[in-house]
């Protein structure tokens, strides 16, 4: 019926099939649990499921054993200021580094402070005295977080015996504050609070939105795969006599059209919910995100091509999600990739979306700002539409 | 026994005629660990892309941006005129902070004035946020001590003193067993073990849910002389055999070819890795048992072993986490394995301290035992839901 007919009703007749096979397609969601369970449960609870999981933020109190040879009012005074430290719970005085390396390895510990003997004589005699810190290496976040209370705790050491010292010397002439020339601020951008949640939760959230939508479109395309072999190679529940064009876009922008509501949950709320940074402004990240959903319509139409059954969707896809985070930099920086991985990136995507919405949602950028990001997103759009195009034609042809 | 043998032949025989079979048992898992180990190879992301805003232009200033260039934690990409410059440099990505010397800096230093250094980083990214941290931090105090040095030397303070005047404790760290503070040893390990425990627990699911679907229960069943328990372990053994030989590899390009650390011993390693086989597989047995659909099965499946991922505390402390989630952490096997790893492979500590780990790792398969009477009558009569 597409054959011999002018350009008009052409058109016409192409925008009532895309119809037809939009309303078909909602009707074989909504009938699915399965389905739902992808395109509703997941979205919904994940979400929520990872901010709870990483909403403590940030790691305090570690246990840390201390090995005190040096026994003086100022290694006491070491410790008392070491303790006072959020990120330090002094867990143990032990009498000798064995116990205390017996602590750790039963994992009670996750750090050993040790100060010589020579501690308190060294620090009377204008010498430079040492401590030593031995910290369980398990986890780089304690790591990291013990490093810093440790740093901090160095500079407050001495900022407070230079001065003394200095007066001590008689140098207290000196001009303005001796020990401290030249201060220094640090100031953090984004995710102020440097808390894993506020990192993690704005990337996590865009893979939640790909990935749980590519599920849904595989097992619709596996489950539509067993029909057709059920019935001698057509799917009877398929719109027919409907040019692939139609049929794509149709589902595609179905499937878009139902994410909408998640969407703006996702982007919008969970955020909100979980007092998470949040500066965006709303129409420049439903502008940015809405190629996303397209892009990943189509994605997920093209990966059809590989579901033989119903069950197709949790062997191929389910296992991506890991390494789709891993290439989308929220981990592992994008810039320290080999150029294989940056390409594979490139072409997934969640990559662009991760990137983008962090920076609009985290660093208050503009849509302007992330024009690289949008414009990317609507490359993979359009290169998707046509490996989608091809797959389901080839799809036809099989049978 | 002869009934044992014809169900392992089944057995092999239905592995063999699904690709399916190959691609989840093998391909992914072996991928997987070659993905990490290729991705993550630098160990640690250095160089990251950072900016300097010189608003002094002195020699002073010169000279901090030269220590700033000198770090390799840093790469001093950009050069920006003015903190608005630099804040949309972050603001589009191309930067992940920046380090701000005020006018007037060599001035007021040495004129007692104390400028204050400013420095930004970007926290949304968290790994590059924190490098760039500690570089500019670095570079701070050296700054201060560095003009301390020379205010107090052109007073006549002996230079031999100035070290312990300037710096009169130090803390030295000692991170043990990774100097390096390479990511690649928590990350390469512990993620692809998880997929591997994953991709085990769907193919459990897979092989087991699809008789039911197509109808082939009763017979797969019969084969086993109508023992669910001989039936489970017919179907899985070939399997198990499969994914062992797999997790071999795995653990050989990561300790072999790699050189990853071992500080204790590899065979318990490689036993804890037997034993997270076995114990994935009954965890699914256990899911299919409870649910005998493949939906419901491989949804609950597919779920704990994503999540898995997180609330086991590879990135994120488990002890830091919400007491309820902290639960979930210890029903998955892969957080005993990633326990018994830590101990053996990079702290090296002795069995002693991973009893419990390896107990819990054997406790899995039984547990999945437990059920197996209610998968019976769902195999008996296999009714498939979509």
């Amino acid at each position: 019926m597409f054959h011999s007919m002018n350009a008009f009703s052409y058109i016409r007749n192409w925008f009532a099939a895309l119809g037809r096979v939009f309303r078909r397609e909602l009707r074989h969601i909504i009938k699915d649990p399965g389905v739902l369970l992808f395109f509703i449960a997941l979205p919904l609870a994940y979400p929520v499921v990872y901010t709870l999981i990483y909403n403590p933020e940030v790691v305090r109190k570690l246990p840390v054993a201390v090995v005190d040879e040096s026994m003086t009012a100022a290694s006491r005074d070491f410790v008392r200021k070491a303790s006072a430290s959020p990120s330090i719970e002094i867990y143990a005085y032990c009498p000798n580094m064995a116990d205390a390396r017996a602590l750790m390895a039963e994992g009670k510990v996750f750090g050993i402070m040790q100060i010589p003997a020579s501690y308190a004589k060294k620090l009377g005699n204008g010498e430079q005295a040492h401590v030593e810190f031995y910290a369980e290496m398990s986890l780089l976040l304690r790591y990291r977080t013990l490093v810093a209370a440790l740093t901090d705790l160095q500079i407050e050491m001495i900022s407070e015996i230079t001065g003394e010292k200095i007066q001590m010397a008689g140098l207290q002439s000196l001009a303005g504050d001796a020990s401290a020339p030249v201060k220094s601020e640090s100031n953090f951008l984004g995710d102020t609070e440097q808390g894993f949640a506020s990192f993690v939760i704005p990337g996590i959230v865009i893979l939640i939105l790909q990935q749980s939508m590519i599920l849904g479109i595989t097992l619709l395309g596996g489950t539509s795969r067993e029909r057709r072999r059920r019935n001698g190679g057509i799917d009877p529940q398929e719109v027919p006599n409907v040019p692939v064009s139609a049929t794509i876009w149709g589902k595609a922008l179905c499937y878009t059209v139902f994410y909408i509501p998640m969407t703006v949950y996702i982007l919008r709320f969970i955020p909100e919910m979980f007092n998470l940074p949040h500066y965006g402004n709303p129409v420049d990240y439903y502008l940015f995100i809405f190629p996303l959903l397209l892009a990943t319509a189509f994605l997920g139409l093209t990966l059809n091509y590989f579901m033989k059954q119903r069950e197709s969707a949790f062997i191929i896809i389910v296992f991506t999600s890991v390494v789709f985070l891993f290439l989308s930099g929220l981990t592992w920086p994008r810039y320290a990739m080999s150029a294989l991985w940056t390409w594979a990136g490139n072409c997934v995507p969640a990559v662009w979306g991760v990137e983008g919405f962090i920076r609009i949602n985290s660093n208050a950028a503009a849509l302007s700002e992330v024009a690289h990001e949008y414009t990317a997103l609507w490359l993979l759009t359009a290169a998707y539409m046509l490996t989608a195009l091809l797959a389901t034609s080839l799809l036809r042809k099989q049978n | 026994m002869n009934s044992f043998f014809s169900g392992i032949r089944r057995e092999i025989h239905r592995m063999c005629s699904r690709k399916m079979y190959i691609f989840g048992m093998v391909i992914v898992p072996i991928f997987t660990v070659v993905f990490f180990l290729d991705l993550l190879s630098p160990g640690l992301p250095e160089h990251v892309p950072t900016a300097v805003v010189d608003l002094d232009h002195s020699t002073m200033s010169r000279s901090v941006t030269r220590s700033l260039r000198a770090l390799q934690l840093l790469d001093i990409c950009k050069d920006a005129e003015s903190y608005d410059q630099a804040l949309d440099q972050v603001r589009a990505g191309e930067t992940f902070g920046f380090f701000v010397i005020p006018a007037n800096f060599e001035k007021d230093a040495l004129g007692g004035n104390t400028p204050t250094l400013e420095y930004y980083t970007n926290m949304t990214y968290f790994v590059p946020g924190t490098l760039s941290f500690k570089g500019f931090k670095t570079v701070a105090v050296a700054t201060a001590g560095g003009v301390v040095q020379q205010t107090l030397v052109s007073m006549g303070v002996d230079p031999q003193n100035v070290a312990s005047i300037i710096q009169p404790v130090v803390i030295d760290q000692f991170p043990l067993n990774n100097p390096w503070m390479n990511y690649s040893y928590y990350l390469t390990p512990s993620f692809s073990m998880a997929t591997l425990a994953l991709m085990i627990m769907l193919m459990t699911v897979f092989s087991i849910t699809m008789e039911i679907k197509d109808g082939t229960s009763p017979s797969w069943l019969a084969t086993n002389g109508g023992s669910m328990l001989q039936a489970i372990v017919t179907k899985l053994l070939p399997q198990t055999v499969v994914f062992m030989a797999v997790s071999l590899f795995m653990l050989w390009l990561m300790f072999g070819f790699s050189a990853f650390p071992m500080n204790g011993s590899l065979f318990w390693l490689i036993v804890a890795t037997f034993l997270l086989v076995t114990a994935s597989q009954g965890f699914a047995v256990f899911v299919c048992s409870v649910v005998p659909n493949p939906r419901l099965s491989f949804s609950l499946c597919a779920l704990f072993g994503i999540l898995s991922f997180s609330f086991t505390g590879f990135s994120f402390p488990v002890q830091s986490m919400y007491g309820g989630l902290a639960v979930f952490s210890w029903l998955a096997p892969i957080r005993y394995w990633f326990l018994i790893y830590i101990n053996e492979g990079l702290d090296g500590v002795g069995l002693y301290y991973s009893r419990f780990y390896f107990v819990a790792l054997i406790l899995f398969p039984f547990v999945a035992c437990v059920l197996l009477k209610r998968l019976r009558k769902a195999c008996l009569n296999p009714v498939y839901v979509p």
